[in-house]
């Protein structure tokens, strides 16, 4: 391999470090830890369709990573896929399958099936024996109607009419199991849907800001991104400016512009015979 | 991870339920009647103590004609079940005809065998062909294959070996078979906290499959202290 | 079969298992406090959680403990509790055998005392002093686990500690600036700012959030002060 002719690498994951790692782990050095979503993620069924929700809180330990992370990932037009677990995991999975599904999509010439995206997620995480940690909840709909499935890490699923997964999954069942009825109008699946993320938003600590929905109608989709914002920012009293000349300057220099040099990299054309 | 009826203690890494593996501790049961097999399970998945699924179909389809009852860790199961079921779909294509389920069990055998190191699956292997009508093979933990006129499985099953023995009659009577198989779950969800929910039941004849649900409510009760 | 382990079936396993008691959980909560010239402010979130649960989203933190000082506690709570217990009837028995209230600065002292007492099984609990000395100027005495005692004039302790300090250091500390003003803090910037950082603690500390309970201790006696944070 040389620097000029890079070698292609090989697909999937490289090992290359497991074993320093672990050597180095066993010395006291413990690796950096992964941001995980600790969330609440939601999914029903309802008289027309699916609707997913997801808060937007993703912590690391006790301190929150980001605080409007998007959780609701798309998949296909006709599906999406909500995620909680290891935030690197779910994202690339998501795009992975999403990649293959687009390329099913485009051989068979239909509109990819959710039970197609099931089994091609439950085989993905299957083979990495749960240490890809991604939880997800798959919705969708397709020529069969709509879909819900909620896949495990390890890469078992169920088909269920609702469903709800991560650390606010409790507070957010115990809505569903209260008021979930099947053939619920749209506008009665969104306020519910809402009131489940909101109970994880609050009732969990590993949940919070915002909520994200996603309505799945056949033929049409309605993205809500941040469709409530469950909690406001305080204001603030003071004034934080800091007054000129608060930074000390300890040396200056000046460089005349047309002293420094300029590389100019041209745009290759793309081929196109 | 999901589980059907066998605690999962493989994973020390972590006692929370949320990233333990979900594991259907399970009660599973097969009995061959007059006329085919009935299969039945509760409906019951757990992660450690909450319940993930409170409606799951243990009762998994391989051909028209045989099933599986699946125990132990989903993932596990579910994935042999799709595996084994593909093999068999293609044999069956090949055969021209619907595939034995002896060549099923087989199958199922040499899977759990060969990665009994790193699989936790109790599978039941039920259905009926015209060589030798309804048929039972338990592959229990390990990849053993063996056929028994009736055979229990999962967590639950150890409250109800005493019952299986003592009321178990072979050539019993459709009807017969039924109340014999809702009666031995209905005991082993009510001794087993990892087994629960609804009984479901299947019953394999020439004809293929009928489905039975008996919901919570309509279980038989017996002594309840 | 005369195996001894099995990895499916734990109950019928042999191996000696390991039980273990933890004496400690972890609360969570943050305490931070400014002092001024004649005056302090201590200010405590009223969330009191475990884990990823809330138990309640109205716990006090702060204890009044003479009308010139008082003691805010975030951490292990059953530790919170047992500490302020004994320090009351400490500051009681003071009280009638000296025939007055004890100072602040004697209070700093003895609670230093008394954590060190428990060193080899500390109170698990991050405390903040804050009082008028003998003088009537404020000030902050912030303590480790096992007694260790600092008299500050700015501090902020807690889940949310590591967090606010550094702030604190900047906007009243002058830290890391050039242009520093001889002017000591007045009590409305000493408010707005406790104010502020607990709303920015709020926004990252999941252990930080509900409301705040303010007490403002000056020559007058302690006022209280209540504002809300966000509930998520």
């Amino acid at each position: 391999m040389s620097v000029l002719c890079p070698e292609i690498p090989t697909p999937g994951f490289s090992f290359e470090n497991c074993k320093r790692n672990a050597v180095l782990e066993t010395k006291g050095f413990a690796l950096p830890k992964a941001v995980k979503t600790g969330t609440t993620i939601v999914g029903i069924t309802y008289k027309d369709g699916v609707i997913l929700g997801a808060d937007t809180r993703a912590t690391e330990d006790t301190t929150v990573a980001d605080k409007n992370s998007e959780k609701i990932h798309y998949l296909a037009p006709n599906m999406y896929c909500c995620g909680a677990g290891t935030a690197a995991d779910t994202e690339m999975t998501t795009q992975m399958i999403s990649s293959q599904l687009e390329l099913h999509k485009l051989y068979t010439n239909r509109v990819a099936r959710v039970c197609t995206a099931n089994q091609l997620l439950k085989q993905y995480l299957f083979r990495y024996q749960g240490y890809v940690g991604a939880a997800l909840i798959l919705g969708g709909v397709d020529v069969e109607g709509p879909h819900l499935y909620m896949i495990y890490p390890h890469g078992s699923s169920d088909k269920l009419p609702y469903g709800t997964m991560g650390s606010g999954s409790l507070a957010a069942i115990a809505v569903f199991e209260s008021r979930w009825r099947p053939d619920l109008e749209e506008q009665e699946g969104v306020q519910l849907v809402r009131d489940a993320i909101a109970a994880g938003i609050f009732n969990d600590l590993g949940s919070g800001s915002n909520i994200d929905l996603c309505v799945i109608r056949k033929g049409s989709v309605d993205y809500k991104r941040t469709f409530d914002e469950a909690n406001k920012k305080g204001v603030k009293q003071a004034s934080y400016r800091y007054p000129r000349g608060a930074t000390s300057v300890l040396s200056t220099r000046v460089v005349d512009i047309e002293e420094v040099a300029v590389q100019r990299i041209e745009p290759e054309r793309m081929e196109i015979a | 991870m999901p589980m059907l009826g066998i605690e999962n203690s493989i994973m020390d890494d972590s006692n929370d339920w949320r990233n333990a593996a979900h594991s259907t501790g399970t009660s599973i049961m097969a009995a061959e009647f007059d006329g085919g097999v009935i299969i039945g399970a509760d409906s019951r998945t757990t992660t450690g103590a909450y319940i993930a699924n409170r409606v799951t179909d243990k009762l998994t389809k391989v051909t028209d004609h045989i099933y599986c009852c699946r125990s132990g860790s989903a993932a596990d199961t579910q994935a042999i079940a799709d595996i084994v079921s593909y093999h068999l779909n293609f044999h069956g294509m090949e055969l021209g005809e619907e595939p034995l389920v002896e060549v099923g069990a087989a199958i199922f055998k040499e899977l759990c065998y060969n990665y009994r190191d790193s699989l936790t699956a109790g599978i039941l292997v039920a259905g009926w062909d015209k060589r030798k009508g309804g048929q039972i093979y338990s592959v229990p933990i390990g990849g053993m294959c063996v056929r028994q006129q009736v055979s229990i499985g999962g967590s639950g099953s150890s409250y109800v070996y005493g019952y299986v023995d003592a009321n178990f009659k072979p050539n019993m009577s459709k009807e017969e078979c039924i109340k014999f198989v809702t009666n031995t779950l209905a005991l082993a969800m009510s001794r087993d906290g990892s087994s629960g929910g609804v009984v479901r039941l299947g019953i394999l004849t020439e004809a293929g499959i009928e489905r039975k649900v008996i919901l919570g409510t309509d279980l038989p009760k017996f002594f309840e202290g | 079969m005369f195996a001894t382990e099995n990895a499916y079936y734990p109950d019928y396993s042999t191996k000696p298992i390991q039980h273990s008691f933890s004496p400690y959980a972890d609360n969570g909560g943050s305490v931070v406090a400014i002092a001024g010239d004649d005056f302090v402010v201590v200010g405590a979130d009223t969330r009191l959680s475990a884990g990823f649960s809330i138990y309640t989203r109205e716990q006090n933190k702060l204890f009044p403990l003479s009308n010139t000082t008082v003691l805010g506690c975030s951490g292990c709570w059953c530790d919170t509790l047992t500490l302020t217990r004994i320090l009351k009837s400490r500051m009681q028995m003071y009280h009638q055998e000296h025939n007055k209230v004890m100072s602040t600065t004697a209070c700093a002292q003895m609670l230093s005392t008394m954590l060190y007492y428990k060193r080899f099984f500390p109170y698990y609990i991050s405390n903040i002093l804050v009082g008028l000395d003998n003088e009537g100027k404020g000030c902050i005495y912030s303590y480790d686990p096992i007694g260790h005692c600092e008299k500050t004039t700015y501090r902020a302790g807690g889940s949310a500690g590591a967090l606010l300090q550094p702030l604190l250091d900047n906007q009243i500390g002058q830290k890391n600036l050039t242009k520093v003003s001889a002017e000591s803090i007045t009590q409305e910037k000493a408010l707005a700012i406790l104010k502020d950082v607990f709303i920015s603690a709020a926004e990252r500390d999941i252990y930080t959030g509900d409301n705040v309970m303010i007490n403002i201790i000056t020559k007058d006696g302690i006022k209280e002060d209540n504002f809300e944070l966000r509930k998520d």
